[in-house]
């Protein structure tokens, strides 16, 4: 019998390898200083066996298989996101995993593969027709009531996935791009007023996307009211924040404001990754991960220890393999021909670009620091087999490319 | 998926996607091209203060000693539990907020006041300074910070030299004491590399001598991780060690100190010179009542330092360089001298009037102490038994200006320049001086009779009524009082100051003076009590100063052994009344101890050990 090379996406499956391979080195590197986490690596190896003996089963598996299961995964999905408030281990303030014997996992990540399928499934309908209310109001309340719940854990950093699936997914399924910016307003009214402190911005940017849509008088009216009812209650949603995320947005907008609490963590980011300059200061050499000025430095900061041992120059190869990873996921949709399979790779490459794009743009300062993890860097068993999940079902998509 | 949809129109949706992703990444990079190439050299400095820090090596201070070489003042460690600001905190410079359990805990620990702790550690983030939180932390403190120090961000032991006073409260007012350095101290000499926290000499031979005793301190870089604790030493940078202080030997012998601490210990008011007048060094000093310099080292609190200034006591005063009394009958010396040096007397001069216990001049009746009348006396007998009422009409017979010149021929009305700070003045007056006060020629008469017994306007310290002594002793030779004898590292150290010529006459007159003297501590003279010693000759003269704050001061000035002087002594007891039933006994009881060891108690003042008190600390 000859051995067939299976048609697996080689591109993705390298960059993937390649970002694990660098991230077992720098948590390695992250944790070789004697103290509580020294031969974290040796776990996070483990778990990385783990993650690809998942990512095997996962992508052999047919996908019209998590087709049909993904109302029941859905629904037994939200059950635990419920069962979380009750029986949840409280870690740092938030309810995010679930205890069972040996085993802890997060609702929530199963919750956001669950929504990708049953949003692909819903998506994929001969007659779809997104102007209309009955067929793009479900997906919106589909990625709600995950969406509220994850963020009442509270895992901002999660939660503010799903609406990002969801966009490019609708984007996807082939609502017109002025129609989904006219949807997205009332999301870009708050970030401007967040970022500007004045609503003009908006107001300019929202007669352009106006001319460019001509929606009916009806949505005219309907977006008009509803971008005036934001504008009146993001105060009132603001106060109903909690304290922490309040503190982190603030922060966000002005680090040196609290330089001992998340502040400080940006700017210790910024001075590692800033002094590793163009080649760092070499592997295992960096001062600031080794004095312990770096928070978090195997987890959420793992990129900053990057930044400073490995430079402009190992900084920017990470960046070439995460974009190698998103590239080939949206290309991967573009090419597979079954409408569930390309829907579910564009909703599962967002969640990672998503992902990968937060936690970076936290590192070098430029998004509040939200507690979410490097794909494939960070330490932590369960976020790595989820990623690895998430290649599994990319790699099943390449696999079955060709079928309808 | 939209079968619905074209495969053209899906190639643009993903040129979109694609795009997004683009600009996404690009953005990253943007980021990382700021940081790591536009702010790499700031942001590499910043990484360096973070781990590189500046620590000042303290240097002891050179220790003071006896003229034999006896420890008076020396260091020992002592404990500093301080607050070191993070860098980027003091960098920044911002008023980080204090997490309040933090400050619980380091309050706990420390067993201090949590706003106090408050207070210093927001000083510390503003100006980026080390805060002392406890200073000289006794071991207990020392064993609860320890424990914690580890999860305490900020808090570090420092090991400083601490000043120590092996004897305690002996001599405290001529050594002084150190502290750390005042806003205005630190205005006033910042230009000698001073800085906050520095340990500087407050009064006394601490503050005179700070040039020779201050070291210079070291320095060395060290890393410190993000809880502020060291490392290890950058090797880039070697330390700068510190230099120490030179010590500073003083003419103090412990011995006599003691005798005359001894002598002193049941005076609450007062203060006692004893000189070498041979060369003025001084030989033992003391002032009641007294303080324990060691207080300061530890860090003295408010309260204790108001305790120490209001009760009107001033132990902090040294009473022997910094106070002047009303002299009294011991002027009466000077006049005397006066008198024998013009020629207005000879040793068996009789004055016109003899004493009945009082003496009338311009009406008014001016009383003798000894109120039943001495009769008519000579000039050396008059001495002997101050007869007040001789020495009013030697006053008036002599007139204003032999007096004064005399007087500050022996060292009176003018600081004698000894070397210990703020030393008063005293006050010996003037024709001019009258003038101002009365008028000129207005000025009545009876100021003299004043004079001739040392009242009226009259003031001198007991370091002056030492050096007039000891001129007197060295038969008119001056000397300028003196408390250092060397400096560790100057070879040619000397009190170098100018002394004046000092008092010139015949050699029959000092006999005459010698012989007065000596005849006021025989029996029947005013200070019997003073000779002790069988077969040691002790010249003196008592004295009984009215004045206006109570009861009459007692004073007593001498010099023995009356043949070959070695010890000029003065001694004030204010307010308990005559010199002779309280003063004189004080020389006595010191000679008892010089030169009757045999007989002489024990020495019942011992050093008090430091490490007893150190626990005490109380702030």
């Amino acid at each position: 019998m000859r051995f067939k090379i299976p048609p697996l996406d080689w591109p993705l499956a390298f960059a993937t390898l390649g970002l694990i391979g660098i991230g077992l080195a720098t948590v390695y590197s992250a944790t070789s200083v004697p103290g509580a986490h020294q031969g974290l690596w040796a776990k996070q190896l483990l778990w990385f066996v783990v993650a690809a003996g998942f990512a095997w089963i996962i992508a052999a598996v047919h996908y019209r298989f998590y087709d049909s299961i993904s109302w029941p995964l859905y629904a037994a999905s939200l059950v635990g996101l419920v069962a979380v408030f009750a029986i949840g281990v409280e870690r740092l303030g938030a309810k995010r995993w679930i205890e069972l014997g040996p085993l802890q996992f997060q609702p929530s990540e199963i919750a956001k593969l669950a929504t990708t399928f049953v949003l692909a499934r819903f998506f994929d309908h001969a007659r779809l027709d997104l102007r209309k209310v009955r067929w793009w109001a479900p997906p919106l309340l589909i990625t709600m009531v995950p969406f509220v719940l994850v963020a009442k854990e509270p895992d901002l950093g999660t939660a503010s996935s799903f609406p990002a699936m969801l966009i490019a997914m609708y984007f996807w399924a082939g609502m017109p791009a002025s129609q989904l910016l006219l949807g997205l307003s009332p999301i870009f009214n708050v970030a401007l007023f967040f970022l500007t402190g004045s609503v003009w911005w908006f107001v300019g940017l929202f007669i352009g996307v106006l001319a460019w849509a001509r929606p009916r008088a009806v949505v005219l009216v309907a977006m008009l009211a509803l971008n005036g009812v934001v504008a009146v209650t993001l105060p009132k949603l603001w106060n109903h924040l909690h304290d922490y995320q309040k503190r982190r947005i603030e922060t966000f907008l002005n680090p040196e404001q609290d330089p001992s609490g998340s502040g400080y963590q940006v700017i210790q980011s910024q001075i590692a990754i800033g002094s590793g300059g163009l080649v760092g200061k070499g592997y295992l050499k960096g001062s600031q991960k080794a004095l312990a000025y770096l928070p978090m430095r195997h987890t959420d900061f793992i990129y900053s220890v990057v930044g400073e041992e490995l430079g402009l120059l190992g900084s920017l190869t990470v960046v070439l393999l995460y974009g190698i990873v998103v590239f080939r996921g949206y290309r991967l949709a573009s090419i597979a021909r079954d409408g569930f399979a390309s829907l579910m790779a564009v909703g599962i490459t967002t969640a990672l670009f998503f992902h990968i794009m937060v936690n970076m743009l936290m590192t070098i300062g430029w998004a509040p620091v939200t507690g979410v993890p490097l794909p494939f860097l960070s330490y932590g068993g369960t976020a790595l087999i989820v990623n690895c999940i998430q290649i599994g079902l990319l790699q099943n998509v390449a696999l079955r490319r060709r079928e309808y | 998926m939209p079968q619905g949809l074209p495969q053209r129109d899906k190639d643009t949706r993903f040129g979109v996607l694609a795009g997004l992703a683009v600009a996404g990444f690009g953005l990253v990079v943007l980021g990382l091209l700021r940081l790591q190439v536009l702010r790499h050299d700031e942001l590499s400095r910043l990484a360096d203060q973070n781990r590189v820090r500046l620590d000042v090596i303290r240097a002891p201070r050179g220790a003071i000693r006896d003229r034999s070489g006896r420890i008076l003042a020396d260091n020992s460690p002592s404990f500093d539990i301080v607050f070191r600001p993070a860098p980027v905190e003091s960098t920044l410079r911002v008023n980080t907020v204090i997490a309040s359990d933090w400050l619980a805990r380091v309050a706990g620990a420390l067993v201090a006041d949590s706003m106090d702790v408050r207070r210093k550690v927001q000083e510390a983030n503003r100006t980026g300074q080390t805060a002392i939180l406890r200073r000289a932390a006794p071991y207990a403190v020392m064993a609860a910070v320890e424990e914690s120090r580890s999860d305490l961000a900020g808090i570090d032991v420092q090991v400083t030299p601490m000043r120590r006073y092996p004897a305690g409260t002996l001599a405290a007012q001529l050594l002084g004491y150190a502290g750390e350095i005042n806003d205005r101290e630190l205005a006033e000499r910042a230009s000698k590399g001073y800085g906050l926290g520095d340990l500087i000499g407050k009064t006394g031979v601490e503050r005179m001598y700070e040039d020779a005793l201050r070291g210079e301190d070291g320095a060395e870089f060290v890393v410190v991780n993000a809880m502020g604790k060291r490392v290890t030493t950058l090797e880039e940078g070697p330390p700068r060690l510190p230099v120490p202080g030179h010590d500073v030997t003083l003419t103090i012998d412990l011995t006599v100190q003691h005798a005359l601490e001894d002598a002193m210990a049941k005076v609450d008011r007062g203060a006692a010179v004893v000189l070498d007048p041979r060369d003025g060094s001084v030989l033992a000093m003391v002032s009641k009542p007294e303080f324990d310099p060691n207080e300061f080292s530890r860090g003295i609190s408010f309260s204790r330092w108001e305790e120490l200034n209001s009760n009107g006591a001033f132990p902090l005063l040294n009473r022997a360089t910094q106070s002047a009394y009303p002299p009294g009958s011991t002027f009466k010396v000077v006049c005397m001298l006066a008198g024998l040096k013009s020629g207005e007397v000879q040793p068996d001069s009789h004055m016109p009037t003899s004493c009945n216990g009082g003496y009338v001049y311009g009406g008014r009746r001016f009383g003798c102490w000894f109120h039943s009348g001495h009769g008519s006396l000579g000039l050396v007998d008059a001495l002997q038994h101050s007869c007040d009422v001789y020495f009013y009409q030697l006053g008036l017979r002599l007139g204003l200006d032999p007096i004064e010149q005399t007087a500050r021929e022996v060292g009176l009305g003018d600081r004698t320049g000894i070397d210990l700070p703020a030393e008063a003045k005293g006050l010996v007056p003037t024709t001019q001086y009258y003038n101002q006060h009365f008028h000129t020629g207005k000025w009545p008469r009876g100021v003299l009779l004043n004079l001739g017994i040392g009242q009226g306007e009259l003031l001198a310290t007991p370091i002056q009524l030492a050096t007039m002594t000891a001129v007197v002793a060295n038969e008119g030779h001056a000397v300028r009082p003196h408390v250092v004898q060397s400096i560790e590292g100057q070879a040619n150290f000397k009190i170098d100051k100018p002394i004046e010529s000092g008092v010139v006459t015949d050699a029959a007159n000092w006999e005459t003076m010698h012989l007065a003297m000596h005849k006021v501590t025989l029996p029947g003279g005013t200070a019997n009590a003073s000779r002790s010693v069988p077969g040691m000759d002790v010249a003196g003269k008592t004295g009984t100063a009215q004045n206006p704050h109570g009861k009459d001061h007692a004073l007593f000035v001498c010099f023995a052994p009356l043949q070959a002087p070695t010890l000029a002594l003065a001694v004030v007891n204010e307010n308990v009344g005559h010199g002779s039933d309280f003063a004189a006994p004080v020389a006595g009881a010191l000679f008892k101890r010089l030169f009757l060891p045999d007989t002489a108690n024990v020495i019942v003042r011992a050093p008090r050990p430091v490490e007893a008190v150190q626990d005490t600390a109380a702030d």
